[in-house]
């Protein structure tokens, strides 16, 4: 891994026979930082041709600048960076050892997650093939985490909660915090630690980029209910409609971009250093995220659910009692109201009137129930692991109470 | 000397400071005494910075008794002051009774967390269901002793009869202006919400209904018009709890 | 909203009563999309410092010592921390500058003019080690996202005592 490119700055700089003002070095060094930035460097290289004459061909340094500004050339006929280009990036380097990335996952893998198959629309250069294996990765190791963990969530704060975890805004926040930034217009000369795509235009809806192709029958229907079950069946794992892919030379938003680059790195982890090391990364960089699942609930008539609930499970019927109150008759009353099936309580909320806490009485009762989570959950893919104990089934129950043709 | 301790001597401290003992509930006794040394402390170092701290007069044996000169002088001294903050721990905290061990089981003084499932809630097989024998004896009390939130409980009979159902679905459908849901309630003895669940309003009444009240709503004027919208937004809130 | 009665569904079931068409069909719970939020450290550990520029001048005195740093110190510093991508350019009749590149988009530099190869490795670390944040006083000991283990007090619970 070559981090430096010491070596060169300091020769030139040490060196005595360098004019600081020469105009071959003036232009070197403006070509210098078009190296790091994204511009195409075309015009600055047709300078370097006619000022080939002025310099003294003794000087090693110039001849290696020449070069490299040849070689540019050539690079500009590729749509991305060539991977031998990879081994000479200083930021590609610093990633790789930002995110603790396994040794076996070679550089060339991680500048083939960084671009873009709006970038480079040749499968076997950008990272739509690892995007894919990361993106089934992510969407199974949060899926049985969520199941295991919480077996009674409902099936639409499940959704939320995977869109939570591994969702596209997710991701592209994910793919900030790890410093990535984006190239300015993807191409051959870009240094290939930046991110590669073909921005979408401006003022194209967002609708238009990517053409809906539901597998749903009768999907035109927009009057027909759409159950959330079925979601299951024909819809993506956060329950949103399923995408088709954007059309060739479309373009893609910056947020599409940075989520599919970050499946692609877990993907490709997967596939150099195994699956422990995939899983280790899942656990490390998604799992580890907070997120509040009792924030995600919105209930819109929790006393009734609470009821049904209660009868379904043969539990007593529940009732609301009042358990402490303060300035009933003033202007800010505080009643508390516990929620009791038999003798045992339920829930307990707090409000300015009964009505309030009954409701919220009943709303933490229920998410009592619905965050129910077994002693040490274990999840299927930890089977794999060496040494694991007999697998014993994750709990099962009735769970979410199904919505009912019920007033 | 005498006159610096003259502004608080002279008056009751709780009426001084606003301090209003009797409206408190019969729950939050325990707080009170808290704010009132709390508050007793803040104003004494507003109006007098400089008066020495044996002053205070929650240092006193007592509060009733009426400040002097002459009756805190023979506190003067800091290992006293420190002798009289000094709080004792609570007696859960001693050794025990019984003399073998034991846990200390103080309850949080918060509202119950949705992450802790409440016993009734847990799988027959869940271990939890059987470690927390002691925490349900507590609540099994004074469950049937605690105040309803309803005034009155309705008085369910379980009279009615499919000819009476058909009765109330017919005479709605027919003369929706003379038999609304209430006066169909009133006539069968039964909620108005039985009738709601059996047979929805017709369409041409559904239609009279929303024009009455966009003509009611027509003459809210701003504030009414906010504070309807305010107090739906609060109801919404209570569905995400917030 | 329901006068009079709290438990509305355990209401006894009338069989005999067709309520399907009567009324419309509610979903009992509904999600609230949000994103999970960061917490660097607790899972993996993303050092906040992404890049250092080291600018010196070839001539001024002032950056004798960090032409020290740049060819005896600054090699070994890299290979410590590979995750920091080191740019080293001249800035002709300039002072010597550090300068670090944070995640969260902001740079921080420092001046090391006339300062030895130690105190610029000392600074040096000050810019590694920095989030890229203004500096801010702490005043607690621990921030967390987490829910405190006890709860938020409320005057309403624990061990109550009447007046």
């Amino acid at each position: 891994m070559k981090r430096l490119q010491l070596q060169r700055w300091s020769s030139t700089a040490l060196s005595p026979r360098v004019r600081t003002n020469n105009r071959l070095h003036q232009q070197l060094y403006s070509t210098g930082l078009r190296l790091q930035s994204t511009v195409s460097p075309l015009q600055s290289e047709s300078a370097i041709s006619e000022n080939v004459e002025d310099a003294s061909f003794q000087n090693p340094d110039a001849m290696r600048h020449i070069r490299r500004a040849h070689k540019r050339k050539t690079q500009l006929q590729y749509p991305s960076p060539p991977v031998e280009a990879a081994t000479q990036s200083a930021k590609l380097a610093a990633l790789h050892a930002r995110l603790y990335l396994p040794s076996r996952l070679p550089l060339q893998t991680l500048a083939r997650t960084l671009v873009d198959a709006s970038a480079d629309s040749n499968v076997d250069f950008n990272n739509e093939s690892l995007a894919t294996l990361g993106h089934d990765l992510l969407a199974n190791y949060t899926s049985e985490h969520l199941i295991c963990t919480y077996p009674r969530l409902p099936l639409s704060v499940t959704f939320a909660a995977m869109y939570a975890y591994v969702g596209p805004k997710t991701l592209a926040a994910i793919s900030k915090e790890w410093g990535i930034d984006n190239a300015t217009v993807p191409g051959g000369e870009v240094d290939p630690g930046f991110l590669q795509f073909q921005r979408v235009a401006p003022g194209t809806a967002v609708e238009d980029i990517s053409q809906l192709k539901s597998a749903r029958p009768y999907a035109d229907q927009k009057n027909w209910r759409m159950t959330v079950s079925s979601k299951i069946f024909y819809d993506d794992e956060f329950g949103d409609a399923i995408k088709g892919s954007v059309a060739l030379g479309q373009g893609v938003t910056d947020e599409t971009a940075r989520a599919t680059f970050v499946r692609a790195v877990l993907g490709a982890i997967y596939l150099h250093a195994g699956r422990p090391a995939a899983k280790r990364f899942f656990e490390q960089h998604i799992l580890s995220r907070h997120l509040n699942i009792s924030e995600l609930f919105n209930f819109s008539q929790p006393a009734r659910d609470l009821a049904r609930l209660c009868a379904r499970e043969n539990f007593e019927a529940p009732v609301a009692k009042i358990v402490s109150e303060t300035g009933r008759k003033s202007r800010s009353p505080v009643f508390v109201v516990g929620i009791f099936s038999g003798q045992d309580k339920l829930g307990e909320g707090s409000g300015s009137s009964l009505m309030e806490a009954r409701e919220r009485a009943a709303l933490s009762a229920l998410k009592g129930w619905y965050l129910y989570t077994p002693i040490n959950p274990r999840v299927p893919s930890s089977m794999e692991e060496e040494g694991a104990a007999p697998w014993k089934p994750a709990h099962i129950d009735l769970g979410e109470l199904l919505p009912t043709e019920d007033g | 000397m005498p006159d610096i301790v003259k502004p608080l001597s002279h008056v009751p401290y709780g009426k001084k400071f606003g301090l209003d003992t009797s409206s408190c509930g019969r729950c939050i006794g325990q707080p009170v005494i808290f704010d009132f040394r709390a508050i007793a402390t803040m104003a004494a170092s507003i109006t007098m910075p400089k008066r020495p701290f044996l002053t205070l007069p929650f240092l006193l044996p007592s509060l009733t008794e009426s400040l002097s000169i002459g009756a805190v002088r023979h506190q003067s001294s800091y290992r006293r002051t420190k002798q009289r903050l000094r709080v004792k721990p609570d007696a859960s905290f001693g050794p025990s009774q019984q003399g073998r061990d034991q846990i200390i089981y103080n309850p949080p003084s918060s509202a119950p967390s949705v992450y802790h499932t409440p016993s009734k809630f847990l799988p027959a097989n869940d271990v939890r269901r059987v470690m927390r024998p002691a925490a349900a004896a507590t609540a099994t009390a004074d469950v049937n002793e605690l105040p309803s939130v309803y005034k009155t409980q309705p008085e369910r009979k379980y009279h009615l009869t499919p000819e009476d159902v058909e009765e109330i679905r017919k005479l709605r459908l027919n003369d929706p202006m003379t038999w609304s849901r209430y006066s169909l309630a009133k006539k069968f003895e039964c909620s108005p919400l039985f009738i709601a669940k059996v047979c929805g309003a017709s369409p041409e009444k559904k239609a009279i209904q929303k024009q009455v009240l966009e003509a009611v709503q027509s003459r809210w004027g701003p504030k009414r018009r906010m504070a309807r919208e305010d107090r739906k937004l609060r109801r919404e809130a209570w569905g995400r709890d917030e | 909203m329901f006068p009079g009665s709290f438990p509305v569904g355990v209401r006894k079931p009338c069989k005999w009563v067709n309520l399907k068409n009567t009324s419309i069909t509610t979903m009992p719970v509904k999600a609230i999309k949000t994103i999970s939020s960061a917490r660097n450290g607790v899972g993996a550990f993303i050092l906040q410092c992404k890049r250092l520029d080291f600018h010196y001048c070839n001539f001024g005195g002032s950056s004798r010592g960090m032409l020290s740093f740049l060819t005896k110190d600054l090699a070994a510093f890299a290979r410590e921390h590979p995750q920091i991508e080191i740019r080293v350019s001249p800035r002709p009749a300039k002072h010597p500058v550090i300068k670090g590149h944070y995640i969260n988009g902001h740079e921080k530099a420092i001046c090391v003019r006339n300062l030895e190869p130690s105190e610029i490795m000392k600074k040096t670390n000050i810019l590694k080690e920095a989030n890229g944040e203004k500096l801010k006083r702490t005043k607690k000991p621990v921030t967390s996202l987490n829910e405190s283990v006890r709860g938020i007090w409320s005057p309403y619970h624990g061990d109550l005592r009447g007046v």
